[in-house]
């Protein structure tokens, strides 16, 4: 993907890049049907703003409503109460195909009777955009994508990396003043993903497009945004850029979504010792991968953050398991007074040399990769 | 703690919907409203309204319920013995069907070989030949002096259920054969890695998973073999009949309209119920269909010799060539080689007396201009089925948001389904017993020759709609969505996204009306003006004449009538293969 290539997809003035509120959710609810006929709430009162020109990612375990609220702002499923507002103007009423808000599918949803370029044109025609207008930019997008020459291929011949290229260059052709991902990696594997992560949030960026994107994955999460909204049944539980709401989980359930294992409350001994040692207010330490280094001499382990270990109050614990993985060693320990944490050290040679399985270890803290929660 | 982080703002006050988006909304309602009324209103008309009728005459033949009418007709050994021949010939020919459909399922969509695309449409000519030719086919393999004539079969319930297999073999072979396809072949491969030698992995493991498919197929076979008309009557004689054919003769022969009333009721009934049944059936096997994983199978190529040599390939092979070879191939052939026997000997006599109006008393037009008839009879029938048939399919198909309007396509969807498994014999008759005054109006539309086309039409109908339904109902919703997102307006959405989808099923079903509008027999029976008969009338009509002359003359229009079906289902097969979608839907 090349950089003036994106600058020119750019230009051509984004609806919302000039307007001062954006995309506004106030109490909203979003009832869905079972199959048994009860009415649940998949969208329970919640509130959300995605500002002008930025990337929200919208962060929650499968069935917590994510892709609901994404279904509501696009106009595709009835509000039961509440309002969604773009710009302050009310979005009620509105039929989708006016709202001007994009929406890309999981699995791409491309039109199999139509071509690549076919595909990718369909938005410019509903706006009746000049042939050669239309030629123009949807060469573009094809090489913002990297799909350059793409364009008269069979949507069925394409891998599904290349399905959700097309489906992104669709999605950005009418110039969308809100773009909303519904978990547009998800069905890739996990190398693809890494990769086209990184290539969706620069097309996200070359276009100024404001988008809300779904995913279950917080790499992927936070990869792409500018901020991060956390979500569990139906309602908000954080919304943060993605440092502070590593750093700072508000609640035990965003840390432990995040992938944080152990929670020490702040009051035990162990809890005090740890606090003292981070240095900040709170109830409730989390500790996960990466947190605690072994006592064998300085190590730079690979992790979330990365810190030498300060010397500390000696936390000792039994190792549990101890496994090889994508070039680390992870031990899981049951440290004392703190629950089960995993250990990450760089792998040192061909084979796995690692303390076995009932072995009691002496351990250091790393304050800075633990977090404070509601701090 | 607040759930979000952001301070909110005052609620935007006096914000309401948009009123410029109020009459599209309505507006669409009104279309869709227009949409529906269209074949609602058709099929109350012109089936409703019939099969009303025709009850009302069988329960309450003078305005009061009097069920004399039905205790004297059950109080007939004849009513009894009809019924009971009815469930045996459907039996009998469904579970040879399902018999002899297996091995040719397996052959054509588990094997590799050539001529295999070939054989898929050979197979598929027999559903679509008119009734009335296949009759005509059987009685010269199974005349005392045809090729089969030694088996002593002519008139006889073997020969009844012999057509019967005939026609319904594809309907087993293509249900089954398209499940078996799709079918996971890792768990036969697990049993035969656990030890099961190949017959046992097939018992245990893939007959068990087929059942849903064959079980549909059978209910669907007994349908069609309960609702037999043409060939029961071409072939059955005076001593075979089925409950159809009851009808006719009770109305025709005997005038007794009351006694043809309560059959036709007997007769919805077991539509009916086989409607009910196969509709289960149905749901099963697409619900088994929808828990498939993407792996599906590759066709294994057939090897008759050597080390890659299966005994259950010979098998399949063998009852499937001898199926081809007697039951279908033979039959088409002998009446191909008979039309060209004169009384002089060979030549193409027959096909010169087809300008002719036949022997004395014969006919009253020529061949070809019933042959004319029958086309421009099957242009107007085949326009009023795929527009009232791809109506039923359009609302039918859609999902919409509301509750209410999902509830008003589930009732549609139920009410459109009644007519699916509607028995020609009864439209025919419903049409005389209903339409000489309809409604109390001093019209007679009996005497019109407009009749015709729309019981063919209503006859049809069930086929366009099950050919094009599965395509629309196969579109993802999210395909719409998709579409709508990007700014097309729901008429656009439609025109962009189902027609490009579906229009593919839409002309096979033009192919499918067409040829059965050609060879309808059973409605057109009922109605034919003596001074316009259409071809399969004037078959019928020929054979039922005296002289070699006029059997000659009825295998030559046999073989046009049959060629004229062919030839348009040739067209139509050509839009099934190729292409990026697959158009077809079921039977």
């Amino acid at each position: 993907m090349k950089d003036d290539d994106a600058a020119q997809a750019g230009t051509g003035g984004q609806a919302g890049a000039g307007s001062r509120r954006g995309l506004e959710v106030r109490d909203v609810v979003v009832l869905y049907r079972d199959d048994d006929g009860t009415t649940k709430a998949a969208v329970d009162g919640l509130d959300l703003d995605v500002a002008p020109g930025e990337v929200l990612a919208l962060l929650g375990p499968s069935g917590s409503g994510k892709s609901s609220l994404l279904r509501a702002v696009a106009g595709l499923e009835p509000v039961a109460a509440g309002s969604i507002t773009w710009d302050g103007t009310d979005l009620a009423g509105v039929p989708v195909h006016q709202r001007g808000i994009g929406l890309m599918f999981q699995d791409g949803q491309l039109f199999p009777h139509r071509d690549v370029a076919a595909n990718v044109a369909f938005g410019l025609q509903m706006q009746r955009v000049p042939r050669a207008e239309l030629a123009r930019r949807v060469a573009e997008l094809l090489r913002l994508v990297g799909l350059a020459g793409f364009g008269d291929r069979d949507v069925a011949s394409l891998s599904g990396g290349e399905r959700q290229r097309v489906a992104l260059a669709r999605s950005l052709a009418p110039r969308p003043r809100l773009l909303l991902l519904d978990e547009p990696l998800s069905a890739l594997d996990r190398a693809l993903r890494e990769r086209l992560a990184d290539d969706v949030r620069a097309a996200l960026r070359a276009t100024g497009t404001t988008a809300l994107f779904v995913t279950h994955d917080h790499d992927e999460a936070f990869a792409v945004a500018d901020r991060i909204a956390v979500m569990d049944l139906g309602r908000l539980l954080q919304v943060d850029p993605p440092a502070r709401l590593w750093h700072r989980p508000t609640s035990q359930r965003v840390a432990e979504f995040l992938g944080y294992e152990a929670f020490v409350p702040a009051a035990s001994p162990t809890g005090r010792a740890l606090l003292d040692l981070v240095g900040k207010q709170g109830e409730l330490l989390a500790l996960g991968p990466g947190s605690l280094t072994r006592d064998q001499g300085p190590t730079t382990a690979p992790g979330p953050a990365r810190s030498t270990a300060v010397p500390s109050p000696a936390l000792t614990g039994t190792v549990v398991t101890a496994g090889f993985r994508r070039g680390v060693v992870e031990l899981v320990v049951d440290v004392d007074g703190v629950g089960r944490v995993t250990l990450v050290e760089p792998s040192a040679g061909t084979h796995l040399d690692a303390p076995a399985p009932g072995t009691v270890v002496t351990l250091h803290a790393r304050p800075e990769a633990i977090a404070v929660v509601g701090g | 703690m607040p759930p979000t982080t952001t301070p909110r703002p005052a609620r935007p006050r006096g914000v309401t919907p948009r009123l410029a988006y109020r009459p599209g909304v309505a507006g669409r309602g009104v279309v869709w409203a227009l949409v529906t009324a269209v074949p609602l209103v058709f099929l109350t008309v012109f089936f409703a309204y019939p099969v009303a009728s025709i009850v009302l005459r069988g329960f309450a033949p003078d305005g009061a319920v009097d069920l004399t009418a039905f205790g004297e007709v059950f109080a007939r050994p004849r009513t009894w013995r009809i019924i009971g021949l009815t469930f045996a010939q459907a039996t009998v020919a469904t579970a040879i069907a399902v018999v002899l459909g297996l091995p040719g399922a397996y052959l054509l969509y588990r094997c590799d070989f050539p001529g295999r695309t070939a054989l898929r449409a050979f197979v598929i000519v027999p559903f679509v030949l008119p009734t009335v030719v296949v009759g005509v086919a059987f009685r010269s393999v199974l005349a005392p002096h045809g090729p089969l004539g030694f088996l002593g079969w002519d008139g006889t319930f073997a020969a009844v259920v012999a057509a019967l297999v005939f026609f319904n073999y594809a309907v087993v072979v293509r249900t089954v054969g398209g499940f078996w396809a799709a079918l996971d072949p890792r768990a036969e491969q697990a049993a035969r890695a656990l030890g099961a030698p190949p017959w046992r992995a097939f018992t245990s493991v893939t007959l068990p998973a087929l059942t849903p498919a064959i079980a549909s197929a059978a209910a669907i076979v007994f349908l069609f073999c309960a609702t037999a008309f043409g060939v029961v009557l071409v072939l059955g004689g005076p001593r075979y009949g089925t409950v159809e054919t009851e009808i006719w003769v009770q109305t025709t022969q005997f005038l007794d309209l009351p006694a043809a009333a309560v059959l036709s009721v007997v007769q919805l009934a077991v539509v009916a119920v086989a409607l009910v049944v196969a509709g289960r059936a149905r749901d099963r096997r697409e619900r088994a269909l929808q828990l498939r994983s993407a792996e599906t199978a590759h066709p294994h190529r057939l090897a008759l010799r050597g080390p890659d040599r299966r005994t259950g390939d010979v098998v399949a092979v063998a009852v499937t060539t001898a199926v081809g070879v007697l039951l279908l191939a033979l039959p088409l052939g002998t009446v191909l080689v008979r039309s060209f026997r004169t009384r002089d000997g060979w030549g193409l006599g027959n096909y010169v007396a087809l300008g002719t109006t036949g022997g004395p008393n014969a006919l009253s037009v020529t061949v070809w201009e019933a042959a004319l008839t029958s086309l421009r009879v099957a242009v107007d029938a085949t326009l009023v089925a795929v527009v009232v048939g791809g109506l039923v399919a359009l609302v039918v198909s859609r999902r919409p948001r509301g509750r209410a309007g999902r509830r008003a396509v589930r009732t549609l969807d139920a009410v459109f389904m009644l007519p699916l498994g509607v028995s020609a014999v009864t439209v025919g008759f419903g049409f005389l017993v209903a339409l000489q005054r309809p409604f109390g109006l001093d019209l007679n539309l009996r005497d019109s020759l407009v009749l015709i086309p729309i019981a063919q039409a209503v006859v049809a109908i069930p086929l366009v709609v099950r050919t094009v339904l599965p395509v629309l109902r196969a579109i993802d919703t999210r395909l719409h969505e998709a579409a709508a997102v990007l700014g097309a307006a729901p008429g656009q959405v439609l025109r962009l996204v189902d027609w490009p989808l579906a229009a593919r099923s839409l002309g096979l079903a033009v192919g499918l009306a067409f040829a059965v509008s050609l060879g309808e027999f059973g409605a057109t029976a009922f109605l034919a003006r003596p001074d316009q008969p259409t071809l399969p009338v004037v078959i019928f009509r020929l054979i039922g004449r005296p002289g070699a002359d006029n059997l000659g003359m009825a295998l030559a229009a046999s073989v046009v009538l049959a060629l004229l079906t062919a030839t348009v289902m040739l067209l139509t097969e050509r839009l099934r293969a190729g292409g990026r979608t697959t158009a077809a839907g079921e039977f």
